[in-house]
């Protein structure tokens, strides 16, 4: 039923024949370490795209290449028609805050209460916000992940769980039109990893956000993924909805789905 | 906000408070060198500052009246030296005042000492020459005393071979026929005048100079008169006194003599009178001579011993280098 | 050959050093301040550090006073005591005990937060929240210590001579007006400007080492004790060189 839906929607969006995120022959190494080698692909609008791939084989280097954090050594990203390795770092900054990125230990700011946390990227996003529209705006993104009570709190004093979902939050206060998760439920009980999968997914409901997931976490998978991408040896070595996927008879792509 | 804010004050405080200590001090050294507050000008010249250098202290009377602004040469021997004063200190100084150099402090800077002295004169005017007079230097007046002491030995020799030439039996024929025998004992007995009055002049400059330093009058005092320096330097000056003195009875001795042998032969009493005294009067003679020698030679002693008091080392080893290089220079001119 | 691993390495942390320094100048020139931020680092560099500085500067004043007091009376020149002390500390002991104290407190905590920050991808947070992180953490902390220093050199001074004073006062009594007559008679220009600008160079240089170890911290938590620790060591070392850089500076220009 529920695969039947997502088939459903996937369609509908390929019909947009829209990527918002395409990237092309990408090659990272650190030193000798070849990460990426020719990796491609491309995210449509609305689509929530997993990256499969186990610990260390370079997921979490390919999205910081997408939002610019690493530079790759090869091939070209291109985010929402922005060529994003040949920005100056005005423009670099005008796409990224059309970017969400959840990083896998949350980078709460320690020193700021959530409140501050979550006003960091909405004044430094340089769009003329009056004070009432700042709270606002707060108020809507903690409501969104039902935290609205810890406004005040600072971070060291919420549980793992509330500091994904108020990082989270913070990723989605400037309404970005792609996430990056980096392994989102990664060190999560498998209750609150749930949660925040449902998170993920009625977030792309409410605003046809695209999303890149990196996990290795297969039940995130089931739940979140309209496509998968199996990244292997630093580059994409399968490529499918989860049931595809899932009903593979390669060993490599196997071993994720035991 | 409201966290903001009192963090703001508290940053405001602390900044100023630093800030305020800053400038206080800067304010208390600018006030100091005189460079807030009206001042007037006035200029000394001397012809050695002995080190004086800009921001030194100028005192009038001992009391703070202001800095030394510069110090500039004049010409080869005349050294001006311009200094702030604080106008207040104008109703005070009068124009004949007289300022010297003086040494002060642990480190023995040198400040400008303005004095008053007796005679009444009008009060100083902008840009103002006052006198300056050059203390005593004891390294300067070293070689003055050298001297003297070179003088009168010169002259008791040549006294001693007057005396010698009185003794000796087969010039008495000559000395008793002689009229100019007198003459030119008198005129020894000028030179060894002149001597001691010329030695008793410099007595007074070291004791004037020596009693300055023990009134404490800047850090020489305070290590003088911890050590035996200053006891030698007294001992010194009474034994270059008392060869003074012994000098002056000399004189007065020969005087003495002369005169009676001038008597008694103007008198007519001729020449056997004077050989009647021929042996009191030798004697006499020899004593004085005696005392002379001895005079001389403890005042030698003690110069030697001078020199290697620590302080005038420095001095002679100088003089010594001096003599050398001029030695040495001969030497490779030949 | 580890010897020259060695050499190697410590000069190519050089011109890292050297690269993080340049890109304050470039990125500091840059327009949007970090106003707030920078006063922010202000308040916490500056006026937070001031309760340490003070003891410190208080017992440096009161113990150098009691152990010269000793020899100076011996040599019967216990008059010049605010004399000696004033000029020791406010050319050489105020500046630099105040920056040693500054480096041990400011560039560990700033090694410390900029590493765990660095660790914990805060730093990578604030770049795709559209900040530069470099200029809102590494030029206003650097500005903030450049600025904050000499203000505590100043204030440290001030107390360091207080217990100077309270440290003649144990043994013998002098008016509080007397003792600073004789601090300030003694004192010239030239003692307190060139210690005043060096102490701009100290706080830099604590500022540049301490977020340049914690902006390059390893990962893991020993990376940041190891940015803290590093940091300390490395810009109390360097604390030294510029005094001593200084001190050729001012008697080469004759200023002493």
């Amino acid at each position: 039923m529920l695969v039947e839906e997502k088939t459903i929607l996937t369609n509908k969006i390929n019909s947009k024949q829209q990527p918002v995120v395409e990237i092309r022959h990408l090659k990272k190494s650190f030193g000798n370490n070849v990460v990426l080698d020719d990796f491609s692909i491309e995210l449509k609008k609305g689509e929530n795209l997993v990256v499969l791939g186990r610990s260390g084989s370079g997921k979490s280097v390919l999205i910081k290449c997408i939002i610019g954090l690493l530079k790759p050594d090869a091939g070209t990203i291109d985010v929402l028609g922005y060529d994003m390795l040949n920005l100056d770092e005005d423009e670099l900054d005008k796409v990224r805050a059309k970017i969400g990125f959840l990083f896998q230990s949350n980078a709460l700011y320690d020193s700021m209460t959530v409140r501050e946390n979550l006003e960091f990227p909405l004044r430094r996003s340089w769009i003329a916000i009056n004070q009432q529209q700042i709270d606002e705006m707060v108020l809507e993104a903690l409501t969104n992940v039902d935290l609205a009570h810890t406004i005040n709190m600072m971070p060291v004093e919420l549980s793992g769980g509330m500091r994904k979902r108020i990082a989270l939050a913070r990723t989605l206060i400037l309404k970005p039109d792609i996430i990056l998760y980096d392994e989102p439920t990664t060190g999560l009980d498998p209750i609150t990893g749930k949660e925040i999968d449902e998170l993920i997914v009625a977030i792309q409901k409410k605003y046809n956000t695209a999303s890149f997931i990196i996990t290795h976490d297969i039940n995130c998978v089931r739940l979140v993924a309209d496509r998968v991408a199996v990244l292997m040896d630093g580059h994409c070595y399968a490529e499918g909805t989860f049931d595809e996927l899932q009903k593979s008879t390669d060993s490599k792509v196997k071993q994720f789905f035991e | 906000m409201a966290k903001s804010t009192i963090s703001n004050v508290k940053l405001g405080v602390f900044v100023t408070s630093g800030l305020a200590f800053l400038i206080f001090l800067l304010y208390m050294i600018g006030k100091k060198q005189n460079m807030f507050g009206s001042n007037f000008i006035l200029k000394a010249r001397f012809s050695n500052t002995q080190g004086l250098m800009q921001g030194g202290n100028v005192r009038f009377s001992g009391i703070e009246a202001g800095t030394v602004k510069a110090v500039n040469m004049i010409n080869d021997t005349v050294i001006e030296v311009e200094m702030i004063v604080k106008s207040k200190m104008k109703r005070f100084i009068p124009k004949n005042a007289i300022a010297s150099i003086s040494t002060d402090g642990l480190m023995g800077d040198k400040l400008v000492n303005i004095i008053p002295v007796k005679e009444p004169a009008a009060f100083v005017d902008e840009n103002d020459i006052l006198t300056g007079k050059s203390t005593v230097n004891i390294a300067d007046m070293l070689p003055r005393l050298q001297s003297t002491n070179n003088d009168v030995a010169i002259i008791a020799e040549s006294l001693k071979r007057t005396v010698q030439q009185i003794n000796n039996s087969t010039a008495l024929w000559k000395i008793l026929n002689d009229n100019t025998l007198p003459e030119s004992l008198r005129q020894s007995l000028k030179n060894v005048h002149q001597t001691t009055i010329k030695a008793g002049e410099i007595v007074n400059d070291v004791q004037q100079m020596v009693a300055g330093v023990k009134q404490g009058n800047g850090s020489l005092g305070t290590i003088l008169k911890d050590t035996t320096l200053a006891v030698n330097l007294n001992k010194a000056l009474l034994k270059i006194q008392s060869v003074g003195d012994s000098a002056d009875t000399l004189t007065a001795k020969i005087n003495n003599m002369v005169q009676l042998i001038q008597d008694e032969v103007e008198n007519g009493k001729g020449t056997a009178n004077a050989l009647l005294r021929d042996s009191v009067l030798v004697n006499k003679i020899n004593n004085s001579m005696d005392n002379v020698e001895k005079g001389t030679q403890s005042f030698n002693e003690n110069m030697e011993a001078l020199k290697h008091t620590f302080l005038l080392k420095g001095y002679f080893r100088k003089q010594q280098k001096s003599k050398q290089s001029t030695l040495s220079n001969k030497v490779t001119l030949k | 050959m580890e010897l020259h691993q060695n050499w190697k390495a410590f000069f190519a942390e050089a011109g890292d050093i050297s690269r993080f320094t340049s890109r304050f100048f470039v990125q500091g020139a840059k327009p949007r301040q970090e106003v707030a931020e920078f006063f922010r680092q202000c308040f916490i560099i500056g006026y937070k550090s001031l309760p340490l500085i003070g003891l410190t500067g208080f017992i440096m004043g009161l113990v150098l006073t009691m152990q010269i007091r000793p020899t100076m009376v011996s040599y019967g020149v216990q008059s010049q005591i605010p004399a000696m002390v004033g000029i020791a500390i406010v050319r050489e002991i105020g500046p630099v005990i105040t920056a040693l104290i500054f480096a041990g407190k400011i560039g560990s905590s700033i090694g410390a937060e900029l590493g765990s920050m660095k660790v914990t991808e805060q730093i990578d947070a604030m770049e795709v929240s559209g900040t530069n992180p470099y200029k809102y953490l590494v030029v206003t902390r650097v500005l903030a210590c450049t600025l904050m220093l000499p203000v505590l050199v100043m204030l440290s001074d001030a107390i360091s001579l207080y217990g100077s004073y309270l440290g003649v006062n144990i043994r013998g009594r002098t008016s509080f007006a007397f003792f600073f007559k004789v601090v300030f008679n003694n004192l010239d220009f030239s003692d307190v400007i060139p210690a005043f600008l060096k102490s701009f160079f100290f706080g830099f240089a604590v500022g540049v080492i301490g977020c340049y170890k914690g902006y390059n911290s390893n990962k893991g938590t020993e990376g940041v004790g190891y940015s803290a620790n590093s940091a300390v060591v490395l810009s109390s070392v360097i604390v030294f060189i510029i005094d001593l850089i200084a001190v050729q500076i001012t008697d080469i220009l004759g200023l002493n």
